[in-house]
């Protein structure tokens, strides 16, 4: 019972809840990009949350099925097409052996996620199936699907008809708003630059990546000397959604697959309610950044597992924080 | 009486709404490097629910954890309490330290930034490298990407800024300064380091039983090696584990 990839897409791998509480080995979480849409994705199909998946970005992969089952599909929107018909997000599909899926390119957000009910038979490396492009282990031969690859799936298991109800469809824009927090040296930034990094719409760089989301440059008034070279610096933990700003005053935010101790300034903290966003901006994407306190964030992160909460009861899962973020 | 010997206490800082950090004033040591561990080892056994990762640094020790279990009042007064319990404990310094010497080769092709550096220091190539390989560094933490060591003890004379704009891309095994400290790249990233040389062992083997070559508090040399020496000893690297390799 297999599936064959007759196109890998730009970077399709397999992806899980990746290996937190690593960190202090330099591993960083990895995982899906955007944990949320991989778990309303398994969810559909009465899987576990972290059930492995496959993550396709920006241009999916053409995929032969040589077995009979019905899979999910959550996250970003792309032309996804099975044989010659279009088909939606949100809801379970129906596969027969022979049937070939192509995800197409991206329409929305970034990152689309495909579940299945059934395992995905490759070895767990340090507790993970999921693969760690940056640093090649994991996943299918340590590292993202090649064109020509095959998955064996095990276990397959009849599911019902399931959809999303549309209320609850995430959209992705290309235009992003981001709440963040201040962190230990945010203080430190000299004021002028802060103003600006809060007035600045930044654009997603072409080379971000799962390790790092690359922003375009602080737009000064004038030419003058940067002034981020200038914030004092000790090199602490950082994880994913920490804003560094190095000397060039071009922001990186840390993701999922980034560097676990920083050397660069941070301006502040994408929050826990919002990190599964990042996983949905690609380059050129616009953004701004909002400042809120811990006791905001707090209640952000609140109201939206309480949705979450309410999304889950709307499939018939009744089980508690099965998608908590 | 406490017998922590730094003069300050450190302050525990908001690290975003998942993180506490645990900041001291203190320069790097490797006395305060095994405070850190310590503290990280106390916080382990109080097996706190929502903690999710403990990332030691230099002066810094980062405590990740799930808002929704626990605040950052609370775990700020318990992270207080323990880190008074570490330091008015004495310091237990029989740490069994290993010594791991690592080959690196200086020579054009694998050293890209050492003539900026030469420019920078006032020192020449081979000077460069004798000041390299003189010291022991010691690992003060692992992290950065999976098996990167943190190296204590830098020749300050070759102390040279970071690049203001870091690479996309920098080798496996690149040999680097940054500010005051050097390493080597285990794996193909971007990096912000001047690149000094490259080794061609490997620093992190996912499927290994101990995958990385070195823990915290242990000591690192490194020692010049040929091109040619380079390529023999990669065929070597890929087939077996980094610390049976000797000159």
């Amino acid at each position: 019972m297999s599936i064959r990839f007759v196109r890998a897409g730009l970077q399709t791998s397999i992806q899980d809840q990746g290996r937190p509480g690593m960190m202090d080995w330099g591993i960083p979480w990895g995982g899906a990009a955007d944990p949320l849409s991989m778990k309303i994705a398994n969810l559909l199909l009465d899987n576990s949350p972290n059930n492995p998946v496959l993550e396709a970005t920006l241009l999916g992969p053409r995929i032969e099925f040589q077995c009979d089952i019905t899979i999910a599909i959550a996250g970003a929107q792309f032309t996804t097409m099975l044989n010659d018909s279009p088909i939606e997000n949100y809801k379970t599909v129906k596969i027969k052996s022979g049937d070939i899926l192509d995800i197409g390119r991206v329409i929305s957000g970034a990152r689309t996620y495909i579940a299945f009910p059934a395992k995905i038979e490759i070895p767990q490396i340090l507790g993970s199936a999921g693969t760690h492009i940056v640093s090649k282990f994991g996943g299918l031969n340590d590292d993202a699907i090649r064109t020509g690859d095959t998955i064996d799936l095990i276990n397959i298991r009849p599911v019902r008809e399931l959809a999303l109800n549309k209320n609850f469809h995430l959209i992705y824009t290309n235009q992003s708003q981001i709440r963040i927090v201040p962190g230990s040296e945010s203080d430190l930034f000299p004021e002028t630059l802060t103003a600006q990094f809060y007035k600045t719409t930044f654009e997603v760089s072409p080379q971000s990546n799962r390790m790092g989301i690359r922003l375009s440059g602080l737009k000064h008034q004038q030419e003058k000397e940067y002034e981020a070279k200038k914030v004092p610096m000790i090199s602490s933990g950082l994880y994913p959604g920490s804003i560094q700003v190095p000397p060039d005053e071009k922001p990186i935010i840390s993701f999922i697959e980034g560097q676990t101790i920083g050397g660069y300034p941070r301006i502040g903290h994408v929050i826990k309610a919002e990190l599964h966003r990042l996983g949905q901006l690609k380059p050129s994407d616009k953004i701004r950044f909002q400042k809120i306190n811990l006791g905001e964030a707090k209640s952000i992160l609140k109201k939206k597992r309480e949705l979450l909460h309410q999304l889950q009861l709307s499939l018939g899962k009744h089980e508690k924080e099965f998608l908590i973020l | 009486m406490t017998l922590y010997p730094h003069k300050n206490l450190p302050a525990i800082t908001n690290n975003g709404d998942c993180a506490l950090d645990i900041r001291f004033s203190d320069s790097p040591s490797k006395e305060l490097s095994s405070i850190i561990i310590r503290i990280r080892e106390k916080i382990l056994q109080l097996k706190l629910s929502g903690i999710i990762d403990i990332i030691p640094a230099y002066q810094c020790l980062t405590i990740i954890f799930d808002p929704t279990h626990c605040s950052h009042k609370m775990l700020h007064s318990i992270l207080s309490q323990n880190i008074d319990i570490v330091l008015k404990n004495p310091l237990n310094t029989k740490h069994k330290s290993k010594l791991i010497r690592i080959p690196v080769c200086y020579e054009e092709r694998y050293s890209p930034d050492i003539e900026f550096l030469s420019d920078y220091t006032n020192l020449s190539i081979p000077e460069i490298v004798r000041r390299h390989t003189a010291n022991h560094y010691l690992v003060h933490m692992l992290g950065f990407t999976p098996g990167f060591l943190y190296l204590g003890g830098l020749d300050p004379k070759l102390y040279c800024p970071r690049k203001d704009t870091p690479r996309t891309q920098i080798p496996a095994g690149a040999v680097g300064i940054g500010g005051r400290q050097t390493g080597i790249y285990p794996q193909a990233t971007p990096g912000g380091w001047q690149i000094i040389g490259q080794t061609p062992l490997k620093l992190f083997q996912a499927s290994n039983s101990s995958p990385f070559i070195a823990d915290p508090l242990d000591e690192v040399e490194f020692f010049p090696i040929t091109r040619q020496q380079f390529t023999t000893l990669a065929q070597v690297a890929s087939n077996s584990t980094p610390r049976a390799i000797t000159p």
